[in-house]
């Protein structure tokens, strides 16, 4: 089938995911989310674990269409419509792509100030995989 | 210095092709690159084979290269698959012109193979997703489209760029590809059809994509000092240079700007002593239409930023200044995405002997052309200057 | 000082389905009472709204969501018969495993069984803090009348020591075994009632609210707020009739109107409500219905107002209520899921 990410990987994730843990490195005091083993920024290893408030701003976004999106998202555009994808630059520092939710997908601009929810993401191997979606802030 | 030549090129028509599989179509490839080698070559003499796919679809898994080289009737010898997404053709030219260069053999064959319409639809979208960062991108419901998407709506944000700049690239590579028999799209549009055409990922539409497609390209290289046994019209392979970059969009400095293809293509000017405005035709890698405007900036045609103006001016068209994707591009050739660097590479080596049998496509005067291939969303990317 | 609750929160999605929709479709709307009532969007399910409101009751106790030693769960429809959502609810809360969780499920009185069980504990501890959440999102066949008041939300509430907003006065359970009235066999995904004459609400509600008054040597007058399961806008209401409560007892706690059948979490919710108006040294008895009935007393401490103004930021019920997008009939179906053939 291809691409797909494993429960165990999907597993290791879930602080990420469920709590927007980020890391911390303890060479330059970059945050680093997703995390990663090697600081990208100083290239030490130290880290340390970082809650992140999931406050974030726009910096660029897409609203995918019928065809446009990878098949575990097809349900959901089959019942909901076009969904939104941002670029989001979290208050922290990082950047992440992650899912619009509750949101009308043609109303969003770019420096829109979002915050991230948790939602479901997808199913498979009949299991729900929850994660970080974000929303608009008013 | 070992100098690198490429001697004869083949590519199948690319297309949707049920009744041929992955095999038949590298070995319709091969035969049309040994064909092209203008005295004859010994098949038995090429003494190692990269070969790039992607290997979507339902095919041979591991060990593919060993299967494409025996199905060539080329059997024992080294062979290996070379896989860097979209650019994977790109990268396995990059190795045949290394395993030359080093001196390592005389006469080495680089190809590409890619087989993506034998499958239900809803697995050929699961495909378009695999080259980007799958556990963060894909999974936020983006794939291909949506990142490119979102570069373009910044690019469009940052600099002023307008939707038809980045779509006139379409109408551009059609335009081009009623005129190549090899293409997978002959037909024209018109600006007004492609802005309308049902949205992807906005603000990219359906013609701003380019399609999935079956084919395979091979090219042969060989010893620069043993060209004269093969043909009296080598090309030369001037300069390659080849780029990574952080896979998630999230994870780069810069949104606007493909940092893999530029770092590519600044070593591979460099290696060959030449500057953007040496370069006489160029086969780009168009798989959205502001790919190629990213594509204008990183090869240095354009400033940053300013890449849509080319396309407003008409100056990457067959007759411009800087023809680009005179065979019609990804977007209208085709994209069989394992295929298409060598792909590239085949054109330009027609382009640059002057023997391109359309009349229309032909570039005048080229004696110094470019490919410009990028992995996924630009995580990987590989630039070639051949020349005359 | 004491143990009792120290923090809670709601929440309701901003869908909204208008009874019209119904009439529309069905020609009828059968939900007694009930105007409008809440729909979760398609990527939200019982677990993330208890997320939703368990991060507001613990951003208005204050705590930090690592020092919760027990979280209790109650739903009737989990996405899973059987792997914890208490477990998935705490790995969105806090990185710490050492919690003693439990999914409390079965019947519409499953959020108040994991209330009192909550209270139990931290009281036997004697420190500490617990969460319990009622979160549901109960489905039935859309075919019967028995689907139509069914809406969505959740309910939260940290109790633990230091300055509660509210006390534990005391409780009475009762347990009835009733034979189809609303029941869902294992395996299936929709409710389903006989839609029989006897009335076991009223006989149940009478019993355990009787029986709290009792125990507690209380008469009706002595009680300012009174809190009902609510299936729909005006059964409880006639349920307790006959027990003389003041009319402007019950009014507060009457949000079936403009929410739905909410399941577990209505009792809970209309609580967060009326604790959101309440007054130091007012009491509230909660009494909820699901095969049985969960009733009890809460004493309202002088603190809360002060307590209210603390955490001005986190959303109240009436702040949820009033953030609405309505939907349209076809809509509600694809949302909650009733259209999907291959979800995955």
């Amino acid at each position: 089938m291809g691409s797909y990410i494993s429960l165990p990987s999907y597993l290791n994730t879930v602080d990420q995911r469920y709590r927007l843990v980020g890391k911390s490195c303890e060479g330059c005091g970059a945050i680093l989310f997703p995390p990663r083993l090697i600081c990208l920024e100083c290239g030490q290893r130290k880290m340390e674990d970082i809650k992140l408030s999931g406050n974030g701003t726009i910096l660029t976004y897409t609203v995918i269409a019928r065809g446009g999106g990878p098949t575990e998202f097809d349900d959901l555009q089959n019942m909901t419509g076009d969904y939104a994808v941002a670029l989001v630059e979290l208050q922290e520092g990082p950047r992440v792509v992650g899912q619009m939710t509750y949101c009308e997908p043609t109303d969003l601009k770019i420096g829109q100030k979002v915050k991230a929810v948790f939602r479901v993401l997808y199913e498979q191997e009949g299991v729900i995989r929850y994660s970080y979606k974000f929303q608009p802030v008013a | 210095m070992v100098d690198v030549a490429v001697i004869g090129v083949g590519q199948t028509r690319y297309g949707t092709f049920p009744e041929k599989d992955m095999k038949e179509l590298f070995v319709e490839a091969f035969t049309e690159a040994l064909a092209d080698v203008e005295k004859g070559i010994d098949p038995k003499g090429i003494q190692e084979a990269f070969i790039g796919t992607l290997e979507t679809g339902g095919n041979q898994l591991g060990n593919v290269a060993a299967l494409m080289t025996e199905q060539a009737h080329v059997p024992y010898i080294p062979a290996s698959r070379v896989e860097n997404a979209c650019c994977s053709s790109g990268f396995a030219f990059r190795d045949a012109f290394m395993a030359i260069k080093t001196g390592m053999y005389d006469i080495v064959m680089a190809g590409g193979v890619e087989k993506m319409n034998d499958l239900p639809r809803e697995r050929n979208r699961y495909w378009l997703g695999v080259s980007g960062d799958v556990e963060w991108e894909r999974l936020a419901g983006t794939n291909f489209p949506g990142i490119y998407a979102m570069i373009a709506l910044r690019h469009m944000y940052q600099y002023g760029t307008t939707k038809e700049q980045i779509t006139g690239v379409a109408v551009k590579n059609h335009r081009n590809a009623v005129k190549n028999p090899k293409a997978q799209l002959r037909f024209e549009i018109t600006l007004e059809r492609a802005m309308n055409s049902p949205v992807l990922a906005y603000p990219l539409t359906l013609f701003d994509a380019c399609p999935t497609t079956d084919g395979a390209a091979v090219a042969i290289l060989c010893r620069g000092e043993r060209v004269e046994d093969f043909t009296d019209t080598p090309i030369y392979v001037a300069g390659s240079g080849a780029a990574t970059d952080y896979l998630a969009l999230h994870d780069r400095k810069e949104i606007t700007h493909l940092k893999a293809a530029t770092i590519a293509a600044q070593n591979a000017y460099e290696q060959a002593g030449l500057e953007p405005q040496d370069i006489d035709v160029a086969e780009v890698h168009d798989c959205f239409t502001i790919a190629e405007i990213l594509a204008y900036e990183s090869l240095g045609f354009a400033k940053e930023g300013e890449g849509g103006r080319l396309v407003t001016e008409g100056l990457t068209e067959i007759g411009g200044r800087i023809p680009v994707n005179p065979s019609g591009g990804l977007k209208a050739k085709g994209h069989p995405i394992g295929a298409t660097g060598v792909g590239q590479v085949y054109e330009i080596v027609h382009q640059l002997r002057g023997d391109v049998k359309e009349r229309e496509r032909r570039v005048k005067n080229a004696e110094i052309g470019l490919t410009h291939n990028v992995g996924g969303s630009g995580g990987t990317a590989v630039v070639h200057i051949l020349k005359r | 000082m004491g143990i009792g609750i120290i923090g809670y929160g709601a929440y309701l999605p901003k869908y909204r389905i208008k009874a019209e929709e119904y009439v529309k479709a069905w020609g009828n709307f059968s939900a007694p009472g009930v105007m409008e009532k809440t729909v979760p969007g398609y990527d939200e399910d019982v677990i993330t709204m208890a997320v939703e409101a368990a991060r507001n009751a613990i951003n208005c106790a204050g705590i930090a969501p690592d020092s919760i030693g027990t979280l209790y769960l109650g739903t009737t429809s989990g996405p899973y018969g059987e792997k914890p959502l208490s477990s998935t609810l705490l790995a969105a809360l806090t990185g710490n495993e050492d919690v003693r969780t439990a999914d409390f499920m079965g019947s519409t009185r499953a959020g108040t069984s994991a209330f009192l069980g909550c209270f139990d504990r931290i009281a036997a501890e004697g420190k500490g803090a617990g969460l319990v959440v009622a979160s549901d999102i109960p489905l039935g066949p859309l075919d019967r009348a028995s689907e139509h008041p069914f809406g969505a939300g959740s309910a939260a509430y940290v109790i633990g020591e230091g300055a509660p907003i509210a006390i534990l006065e005391g409780s009475y359970c009762t347990s009835i075994e009733t034979l189809g009235e609303r029941f869902r066999r294992a395996g299936e995904l929709y409710t389903r009632d006989l839609e029989l004459r006897v009335n076991f609400m009223e006989q149940c509600l009478q019993k355990s609210i009787h029986g709290l008054l009792g125990a507690l040597n209380l008469t009706p007058e002595k009680v300012d707020h009174l809190v009902l399961q609510q299936p729909d806008a005006a059964k409880s209401l006639k349920a307790v009739g006959k027990l003389g409560f003041p009319d402007k007892a019950l009014g507060l706690g009457m949000i079936a109107a403009y929410t739905g059948d909410t399941g577990v979490a209505s009792p809970l919710l209309s609580l967060a409500h009326v604790l959101d108006h309440a007054q130091g040294s007012e009491r509230i008895v909660v009494a909820s219905y699901g095969s049985g009935s969960d009733a009890f007393s809460l004493l309202v401490q002088d603190g809360i107002v002060q307590r209210r103004a603390q955490s001005p930021e986190v959303p109240t019920f009436k702040d949820y209520l009033e953030k609405k997008e309505y939907v349209d009939y076809l809509t509600y179906l694809k949302f909650k899921k009733y259209l999907s053939t291959f979800k995955s």
